[in-house]
């Protein structure tokens, strides 16, 4: 008994790492970098994290997880509800449904498929910095997932 | 860098991914009917929007004072570069500006003169909200800012935003302390506006791009590349004579307007707080209507009381004839006054009396 509650606590936690930081993705590209004028360039953090845990531990990133961020986001930005949720979904099914094939490639291949996944929003100049940054915030996501997560 | 997968993936693969699929495309399906109830009933969620924008405006603030001192760094490092050329184009401009203030000074006394002659309604005097942007939708979706002031400070939705040179947008959220601003570039923006010199009015439509499209131009409209938009004021939305931007014309020949403002670069802005000539309307009326129960009346104190209470104006004593305090009145002041003003009978009845 005891033992079975330590471990949904655990399993709450674990969910809670990958959840907490899409949601703190989002709330950094919302800053007002001024980077651009007009047109609204900040990269996407988020996508990369949605990105990330799909691609590395999508256990701890479920889809019900993937649509709130996307909820939260839309909520923040005054949007059509729903909208980054569909965004975010799309990438992550992608993203999961092709795992095997990245399973043991080296990271210039998932930054690829990375920038893969992001050409179908190419038009958008978001989309290209989004991929610039991918190795940074891979690096960080990797560095919470060893934190907190215990993983290597 | 190498990463590995989960151990615990081999055993539950399986289960997992059906699990997983299951959910995943009840989740598709629940953004897809979001999407299509929220365009059929807009303002359903509003409710949930605002409460997001009071919690999260506290967090963004804290979060944001860093990433301004970042943009702080950008500009300095920006302006380090072209400091004598910009110090060359300010003095030129200085002293060009100095020219236009004399002009502009003496403008203002003919104003005021014909103002006073012709007893134009003045437009409602405006005050000003500043709040600090805290959050930008980054985002291609939509363009809007969070700012750090709100109801609490005044602002109320559909009051006009404007930065140091002109004007972004328009409030479309509050909460307590928090107020989201639609920018003038978003796809949902409507701005009614008039092109200057050939006042030809216009709709401003964003269209997510930097510069918003001008449509419902009238054919015979006359509009060149550089005239000057400023808001029209137009159904009673916005207050007129807010600066814009100005026209550039696309390869298509299609008119989009330049905004003079920063647009997404914008740190700071205004709110402004305008009285619409609408609002205070019924307070006339209302005046209106004790005058000319007065008058009915026709008790002598009360009828030169109303007089008083107005400023100069005539046209609301159409009963000139009955007052006797009218006609001396009406000679204390220029003959000019009276004939822009007064209908022909109103006129006509004066020299009666």
């Amino acid at each position: 008994m005891d033992r079975s509650l330590t471990r949904s606590f655990s399993a709450l936690y674990q969910l809670s790492i990958p959840f907490a930081v899409a949601l703190f993705c989002v709330m950094f590209t919302m800053l007002p970098w001024g980077l651009s004028s007009g047109v609204v360039i900040a990269p996407s953090f988020a996508l990369m994290a949605v990105y990330y845990w799909g691609l590395y531990r999508p256990d701890l990133m479920p889809p019900i997880a993937v649509f709130l961020v996307g909820l939260f986001q839309d909520l923040m930005s005054g949007g059509p509800l729903g909208l980054w949720s569909l965004v975010y979904l799309a990438v992550y099914g992608v993203v999961v449904s092709q795992r095997l094939f990245f399973i043991g490639k080296a990271f210039l291949a998932i930054w690829i498929g990375f920038g893969v996944i992001l050409s179908p929003l190419s038009v958008l100049a978001q989309a290209f910095l989004s991929f610039i940054l991918y190795p940074i915030a891979a690096r960080i996501f990797a560095a919470v997932q060893k934190q907190f997560l215990n993983q290597p | 860098m190498r990463h590995r997968f989960g151990q615990s993936d081999r055993i539950t693969v399986p289960f997992r991914m059906l699990s997983h699929r299951f959910s995943m495309i009840a989740m598709l399906l629940v953004s897809c009917a979001l999407l299509l109830f929220g365009r059929a009933e807009a303002y359903v969620f509003d409710d949930a929007r605002n409460k997001t924008l009071e919690i999260m405006t506290p967090v963004m603030d804290w979060m944001s004072s860093p990433s301004a001192l970042f943009r702080s760094w950008l500009e300095n490092f920006d302006a380090y570069f072209d400091v004598y050329e910009k110090n060359r184009i300010l003095r030129e401009e200085n002293s060009r500006l100095m020219a236009w203030k004399d002009r502009a000074l003496q403008l203002e006394q003919v104003a005021i003169r014909y103002q006073d002659l012709l007893d134009v309604q003045l437009e409602p005097e405006i005050t000003y909200i500043s709040g600090r942007v805290v959050s930008d939708s980054g985002g291609p979706f939509v363009h809007t800012l969070i700012i750090n002031a709100g109801r609490k400070q005044g602002v109320a939705e559909g009051q006009a935003v404007v930065d140091r040179r002109g004007f972004i947008g328009r409030v479309v959220g509050t909460g307590k302390a928090a107020s989201r601003i639609l920018l003038a570039s978003d796809l949902n923006s409507r701005v009614p506006v008039l092109v200057e010199p050939s006042n030809d009015r216009a709709v401003m439509t964003g269209d997510n791009t930097s510069r918003p499209n001008l449509e419902f131009l009238s054919d015979n409209a006359e509009i060149k590349a550089g005239d000057r938009v400023v808001t029209s004021g137009a159904g009673g939305m916005l207050p007129p004579g807010l600066p814009v931007g100005i026209t550039v014309q696309t390869n298509e020949g299609k008119f989009r307007v330049q905004p003079f403002s920063e647009q997404a670069r914008v740190s700071y802005v205004r709110v402004l707080r305008y009285d619409f000539p609408g609002e205070i309307a019924p307070e006339t009326e209302e005046e209106a209507a004790e005058e000319e129960e007065a008058l009915s009346v026709d008790a002598s104190p009360p009828a030169p009381a109303a007089p008083q209470t107005e400023p100069i104006a005539l046209p609301p004593e159409p009963q000139t004839p009955v007052l006797p305090e009218s006609p001396p009145r009406v000679a204390t002041e220029e003959p000019i006054q009276v004939m822009p003003l007064g209908e022909p009978s109103e006129t006509v009845g004066d020299d009666d009396g």
